[in-house]
């Protein structure tokens, strides 16, 4: 009985350990942050261990831009199964990137394989950046203003809005038909406040519940095994699950604009990574290579 | 992002959704109750029939224990979700693929899992008891049922105990499989929170509500194993019935 008492005494003691060790420490780097003014929650990590900008001169040195992409998003990040290679809208941006980084043209960035791509998903995309596994993340990544403070945005290259996509026979013809349904979205991502902001902008009568799934291809195999009445995402993404057993429903909402982020202490590498997207845009070459890739 | 784990707002923030974590240690405790519920009767069942003589039991129960086993829980929890649907609407001939509760997945899924396990405990611990108790019972003039009523049950059920609670423990642990379909248990919330948040503050809380399930159990065990060590102590004899 006694061994017992001081065992849980013991584990008591730990945890309270734990906790004031984490309140107190967290104090005084919230008392930096009100100093600092806009460097807010993500801030603190880069404030204390990773303060310092590592410039452009440590990718330089790596020989290597290391990129976050999605892997299974047709015309933005998709890698062939065929060859192993990268290719869509996003990637070639990564490359556009690189080139400047490197002082080359894109396609022999791409021939020298400067870019070192890595897939991401909504879900790990934000840590990958944070811990410095990766320079730059173009992973069809909404811009909030919430996600602001924790990375740097590029100024948006593609303008996308939300779909709903249920199986051909489910029934459903508009977005008002889908009272009582389970809606799936991906884990990390801003779809569900999105489409519970439509309902109530819309003045829908629906009550929906929602589900979280890790990664796309789980929830496209949820829909076809019926666990999910509608699988929500981005149109662009959406567009590459979307088969004869299914159908997009017509609602466009929730437009949202996708950036090329990078982690808040790069101050060096936002600015290339800035100068690089507004270069595409005003010369009209990213137009050109959205409608390359097919995307609308 | 480790760093972040001592920023107090981020805690303010992950407890905020303390609801959350509830509505999933609810779950986890529902889906852990029931499905032990449905281990045991199984376990029960298969570790009996296991120790008959009747060879297609033995054969039957065999096929079960090794089946669950030797293949992993998620991929049987995979199938269940992603296959049963569509094979009951077969069976049933419904328009639509027959939708499981996340509850029902979970109770099947940890349930048959670990009743293989108990079978076997069960199996071990009837088998375990000396031939020489039910002969030594016998000579002593105690029929059948008195037999395993008084000398080898008490002694199987304080061998079988401390497995048990081991199991039980293992079990709880592993209803957090929910989390890979959508489960609605902790496992699952907390793994949201941590992805809308990118704060690992939220898995730190979900192990804390998993070590408040566990812990006692755990206790549990270590008691009963101690208990079944110890060589037992003759109780006071009350005036015996005479049969």
């Amino acid at each position: 009985m006694k061994k017992k008492v001081i065992s849980m005494l013991m584990t008591l003691m730990m945890v309270a350990a734990f906790a004031v060790g984490c309140s107190s420490d967290s104090k005084d780097s919230d008392t930096e942050t009100t100093a600092g003014e806009t460097t807010a929650a993500a801030g603190e990590e880069t404030t204390a261990a990773n303060a310092e900008d590592p410039g452009l001169q440590s990718i330089k040195d790596a020989g290597k831009l290391k990129v976050g992409t999605k892997v299974d998003v047709p015309s933005f990040g998709l890698q062939n199964t065929a060859t192993g290679e990268y290719e869509g809208l996003e990637v070639d941006i990564a490359y556009a990137v690189a080139a400047e980084i490197f002082g080359v043209t894109p396609e022999e960035a791409k021939e020298q394989g400067l870019v070192e791509f890595q897939g991401v998903t909504a879900k790990t995309r934000g840590p990958l950046l944070d811990n410095g596994e990766l320079n730059l993340v173009a992973a069809t990544f909404t811009i909030t203003e919430e996600r602001k403070q924790s990375w740097n945005f590029s100024t948006p290259y593609y303008e996308d809005a939300l779909g709903l996509m249920c199986l051909e026979n489910s029934g459903y013809e508009t977005m008002a038909d889908i009272d009582g349904a389970i809606i799936g979205v991906a884990q990390g991502a801003t779809t569900k406040d999105a489409i519970q902001a439509y309902i109530e902008e819309q003045g829908l009568d629906i009550e929906v519940e929602f589900q979280e799934f890790d990664g796309y291809p789980a929830l496209s195999a949820a829909l076809s095994s019926g666990n999910i009445d509608i699988f929500s995402v981005d149109r662009a993404i959406l567009a590459g699950y979307n088969d004869d057993t299914t159908k997009i429903l017509p609602e466009r909402f929730g437009t949202q604009e996708y950036g090329v982020a990078t982690a808040l202490y790069a101050t060096e590498l936002t600015e290339l990574v800035e100068k690089v997207v507004t270069d595409l845009i005003n010369s009209g070459e990213m137009d050109t290579m959205i409608s390359g890739w097919g995307i609308e | 992002m480790v760093k972040g784990l001592f920023n107090i707002s981020r805690w303010e923030e992950a407890f905020a959704h303390m609801d959350t974590f509830g509505e999933g240690m609810l779950m986890t405790v529902k889906v852990a109750f029931l499905g032990l519920l449905v281990a045991v009767l199984l376990g029960i069942i298969f570790g009996v029939i296991s120790t008959t003589k009747v060879k297609i039991l033995q054969v039957i129960s065999r096929i079960y224990v090794e089946f669950f086993q030797n293949t992993p829980l998620v991929v049987q929890v995979f199938f269940y979700y992603n296959g049963l649907p569509q094979i009951l609407q077969a069976i049933l001939g419904t328009s639509r693929p027959v939708r499981l509760s996340k509850l029902l997945l979970g109770v099947i899924g940890v349930g048959f899992y670990h009743g293989a396990y108990i079978a076997e405990v069960i199996r071990t611990g009837i088998e375990a008891v000396p031939k020489g108790q039910t002969e030594a019972a016998y000579s002593q003039g105690f029929t059948k049922i008195q037999t395993m009523r008084y000398i080898i049950l008490p002694q199987t059920l304080k061998l079988i105990l401390p497995p048990l609670a081991n199991q039980a423990l293992n079990l709880v642990k592993n209803t957090s499989v929910l989390a890979l379909v959508a489960g609605g248990d902790l496992m699952y919330h907390s793994d949201n929170v941590v992805s809308g948040s990118g704060f690992l503050q939220g898995y730190i809380i979900s192990c804390v509500l998993y070590f408040i399930i566990c812990f006692p159990i755990a206790t549990l065990v270590r008691k009963l194993e101690v208990r079944s060590k110890k060589t037992p102590t003759p109780k006071k004899m009350k005036t015996m019935e005479v049969a």
